[in-house]
């Protein structure tokens, strides 16, 4: 809490945040790590459910999104003139595994901006220090097999195995995927390398 | 077929249609039959995305990253998995049944058959956007704030930045989801 404090504090004396902001930041603080304590535990973080959205930021989202909607039967839907979305199903439809009612598709924005567009309504968005270098999707009845030949009859080419149970490939803009089966977890590593394979 | 082909037979028995009708209307439903199998022979195109089995989050120091998730988003570390050069972080349901992890890992730690980072791509994941369930705004600021986060966004779609400036997008299912765009 004192590093918190002081991080604010010192915020404020130099100029990046006002006074009354400052105020804010404490209040909140101070009544949160107060009702932890009398709750007899730790603040904690928020259980996230799933990923809600991934923002896939290129030079030409219309063309992002004609691959993805080809190659993974995605429907384009909300298009503007800047971006659109395509979310892992239909209207009305669950993620898979999800029991809870109040958790949308995962669903990929295409869209085509400056990489410092503000996130939110703050400032210009920062320059990370780190990369999301791809990204694994699940697909149902993965057969490492199979998958190449349905990259092969949408004309992808560029697929590489990752191990027995993963493909990887390059979208039109070299981002690259893998493709997986529900067998691929963050656990098979250890509790079933001969068969899972490292491929993550 | 054989129902549609007796109806049309006794319609020309009976005088209701003549043998010219007959063979037309024979034609077309022979025709529409046939483009039917056609179309269910062929073999299915793409792939059903089930959903985001992992993300690969390449970072300076996973050991960081793997603190920050593990404390804003009570990620869950597999331990066996964490090698001392990355860290499969877990969230969401069971894995295996819909669960997904982001994989933290230090430079030059690359999947078998990835291609790791790669300068030349033209694409980018700006953001990651995560679901809270049962969102209640005041608790979720809150806790943001307690982690000594600045936040951005709106009520119900918050942004923070993690330990190495990405950017991490937090959201109701009221506020993002792809049918309300």
């Amino acid at each position: 809490m004192e590093g918190f404090v002081a991080k604010h504090v010192h915020d404020y004396q130099t100029g990046k945040i006002s006074r009354r902001r400052l105020i804010e930041i404490l209040t909140l603080a101070a009544t949160s790590a107060g009702a932890g304590r009398a709750a007899g535990a730790e603040p904690t973080g928020l259980d996230v459910a799933l990923v809600n959205h991934v923002s896939y930021t290129c030079p030409d989202f219309r063309k992002a999104a004609d691959w993805y909607s080809k190659v993974f039967n995605l429907d384009q839907v909300g298009a503007t003139d800047h971006d659109v979305a395509l979310p892992f199903g239909k209207k009305g439809e669950k993620p898979y595994g999800v029991a809870a009612n109040d958790v949308p598709l995962t669903h990929i924005i295409c869209r085509t901006r400056p990489l410092d567009a503000p996130a939110g309504s703050g400032p210009p968005r920062r320059t990370p220090k780190a990369v999301i270098d791809h990204i694994a999707f699940t697909v149902a009845d993965f057969d490492r097999e199979r998958a190449k030949a349905q990259f092969a009859a949408v004309g992808v080419t560029n697929v590489r195995d990752g191990g027995p149970f993963s493909v990887y490939v390059e979208d039109p803009f070299g981002y690259e995927l893998q493709i997986a089966g529900l067998g691929v977890t963050a656990i098979c590593g250890a509790e079933a390398r001969a068969t899972c394979g490292d491929t993550r | 077929m054989e129902r549609f082909i007796a109806d049309l037979v006794q319609g020309l028995d009976n005088g209701r249609i003549d043998r010219r009708e007959f063979c037309q209307a024979v034609a077309l439903a022979a025709a529409v039959y046939g483009a039917g199998d056609a179309a269910q022979a062929q073999a299915p195109r793409g792939f059903k995305i089930i959903g985001i089995n992992h993300m690969s989050y390449t970072c300076p120091d996973y050991t960081r990253a793997r603190e920050w998730y593990a404390s804003v988003l009570n990620m869950k570390s597999e331990s066996t998995r964490d090698d001392g050069q990355r860290a499969n972080m877990m969230f969401g349901p069971e894995q295996g049944k819909g669960g997904s992890f982001l994989v933290a890992r230090n430079p030059g730690v690359v999947a078998s058959g990835s291609a790791g980072v790669k300068p030349g791509a033209q694409a980018v994941i700006d953001h990651v956007c995560y679901t809270v369930p049962n969102w209640d705004e005041p608790r979720v600021r809150a806790t943001l704030h307690a982690k000594g986060l600045d936040v951005t966004g709106r009520d119900g779609s918050l942004h923070v930045y993690d330990v190495f400036d990405y950017d991490v997008q937090i959201a109701s299912a009221a506020a993002e989801n792809a049918f309300r765009r």
